[in-house]
């Protein structure tokens, strides 16, 4: 008999720039930020500390001073877990690896409850310093990094192919930040919430050509945790609460890029684990009320809305454009305002994605509600999509 | 087929590390020669070059010339860089396939405007003080855009 996994609670703080710099006087620090969301989480959930069997944290950025931080954080809550405890890497995946991981760990039943959580801080290095180290993922790091690609340099040309391969324009593209900013402008947690028109988007200088500063990544703190239990505590609970219905996975066994030519901007990573999880929760993408995807720029919100079937392949940049994809629309996508304007803490990023899934899902969204919604997706990757980890999530009261 | 060569001044701002294995391709390179390492089972070549083969895991594998001459997937211009690479920016990298069927990413050179997205290209030495690197130089073809 398996066991059914839900999240019952789920609380963050805003992304932005929280981190000090390193020569501030008064520094905030990561773990008095994230005790603050745990302490809330579990109190919304409505559980004790007692009550917790595992603790799942995304492992920090190497900015954070504090080594081993997992176990220091169970130390400074006094937190025991009888389930595990670990900390979870796996570069902008991590967040999704630490849901999946404690949803795991519930769903073995060595835990009846579990906490997700992670807190991420780099705002205060200098953008020029940290491409640094995010540089050493791009590729091999003798035959691709000594060219000075970063991550966003290979989202750049997945934007450049997609306006060839299906003539669409730079406007079309642009619109996804435009839409990302006014589903912001709803959301307490977001970074940037003044609203922006496509001429102010394609106005700003420009980062990655054809990528501008707005339709690429901010630089964002965040801390976030999520509360997972067994249903059986769900249920006790007497409130409403998500259940997990389908999970799925691909790496392509590519790194950045394929070396035997592929279609790029497929997104095959996506594809196949939008449809295993699709599978495995027993929908179509036809079902999905609301989805909350992983997408640094904005040409990759076109491309994984694409990938996991939510749009027509070669019209996401159109559905953006006339708002199929926007509050109101057919399947509103990123209500939380996305990486570009909710903010991008990268390995806490996902975990906002599931606390955006559990105000739409419990219907406690307020402005940005989407009415009526059921059933939530998430996804987050490795690379340029070359992984793509994807949950479907439903509202049960 | 010897490579054209372009010389840059100063040192690589992020240079390759060398192996004992990898040494042939960058020593091969120094002579302004594009080689990689080629399956005797399955006969496909494989880039970066690798002591084994990632297809079939033989080992039995030879080094050979692998084709300069490629298709533009696609491209970009960084003008936001790490910080080893400010004094170059804004600089052009590009994703090429090359005739012989592998796909490599490198610095794109010889272009001034557009994406070159289809433009044929071929593979240069970009000789700095330290070694070379190389790049994909967009060629005059009828194709250029």
């Amino acid at each position: 008999m398996s066991v059914q996994v839900t999240l019952v609670g789920a609380a963050a703080v805003p992304c932005g720039r929280i981190q000090s710099a390193r020569d501030a006087p008064l520094q905030v620090l990561e773990h008095e930020i994230l005790a603050g969301c745990v302490i809330e989480a579990l109190r919304e959930a409505g559980l004790t500390k007692e009550s917790v069997g595992a603790l799942i944290f995304a492992h920090p950025r190497p900015y954070t001073e504090q080594r081993y931080f997992g176990t220091f954080m169970a130390n400074y809550l006094r937190l025991k877990a009888d389930g595990l405890l670990m900390e979870v890497l796996g570069n902008g995946m991590t967040g999704g690896l630490v849901f999946d991981q404690a949803a795991q760990v519930v769903a073995s039943g060595r835990a009846d409850v579990a906490l997700a959580l992670g807190v991420n801080f780099e705002s205060a290095i200098a953008s020029p310093e940290h491409m640094v180290l995010t540089m050493r993922a791009t590729g091999d790091l003798d035959f691709h990094v000594p060219f000075g690609f970063t991550p966003i340099s290979w989202y750049a040309m997945d934007a450049v192919r997609y306006m060839h391969e299906f003539g669409v324009t730079r406007r079309q593209i642009a619109a996804v930040a435009v839409k990302s900013r006014m589903h912001a402008a709803l959301n307490p947690l977001a970074q940037f919430r003044k609203p922006i028109t496509v001429d102010e988007v394609l106005a700003q200088r420009p980062i990655v050509e054809p990528l501008g500063l707005y339709e690429v990544p901010p630089r964002s703190d965040g801390a976030a945790c999520l509360v997972l239990a067994r249903e059986e505590v769900a249920k006790a609970l007497g409130r409403p609460y998500l259940a997990l219905k389908g999970r799925g996975f691909h790496h392509e066994g590519a790194h950045q890029i394929s070396e035997v030519p592929n279609d790029m901007i497929a997104l095959g990573a996506a594809e196949r684990a939008g449809r295993a999880a699709y599978a495995e929760a027993g929908i179509e993408a036809a079902n999905v009320d609301v989805a909350e995807l992983y997408a640094p720029c904005t040409i990759i919100e076109i491309l994984v809305a694409e990938a996991l079937r939510l749009v027509p392949r070669g019209r996401g940049a159109a559905a953006a454009e006339s708002g199929e994809t926007a509050l109101g629309g057919r399947i509103p996508v990123n209500t939380s305002g996305g990486l570009l304007s909710r903010g991008h803490p990268p390995y806490v990023t996902p975990l906002y994605s599931f606390v955006e899934l559990a105000e739409q899902l419990r219907q406690r969204a307020g402005a940005r509600q989407v009415k009526d919604a059921a059933i939530g997706i998430t996804s987050c990757e490795l690379g340029n999509y070359n992984a793509a980890l994807v949950h479907v999530m439903e509202a049960r009261a | 087929m010897t490579l054209a060569s372009i010389q840059v001044p100063g040192k690589r701002p992020y240079p390759p590390r060398v192996s004992q294995f990898t040494r042939t391709f960058w020593d091969a390179l120094a002579e302004r020669r594009l080689v990689t390492t080629r399956c005797r089972a399955c006969s496909r070549a494989t880039f970066p070059p690798k002591p084994f083969c990632p297809h079939c895991w033989s080992d039995e594998i030879k080094w050979g010339p692998l084709s300069p001459r490629g298709t533009v997937y696609s491209s970009t211009v960084m003008h936001a860089v790490p910080a080893h690479f400010q004094h170059e920016a804004p600089y052009r990298v590009g994703i090429v396939d090359l005739d012989d069927g592998i796909r490599i990413a490198t610095r794109l050179v010889g272009i001034d405007q557009g994406f070159a997205v289809g433009a044929r290209a071929q593979i240069v030495v970009l000789s700095y003080d330290d070694g070379p690197l190389f790049a994909a130089k967009i060629g005059t073809d009828p194709n250029f855009r």
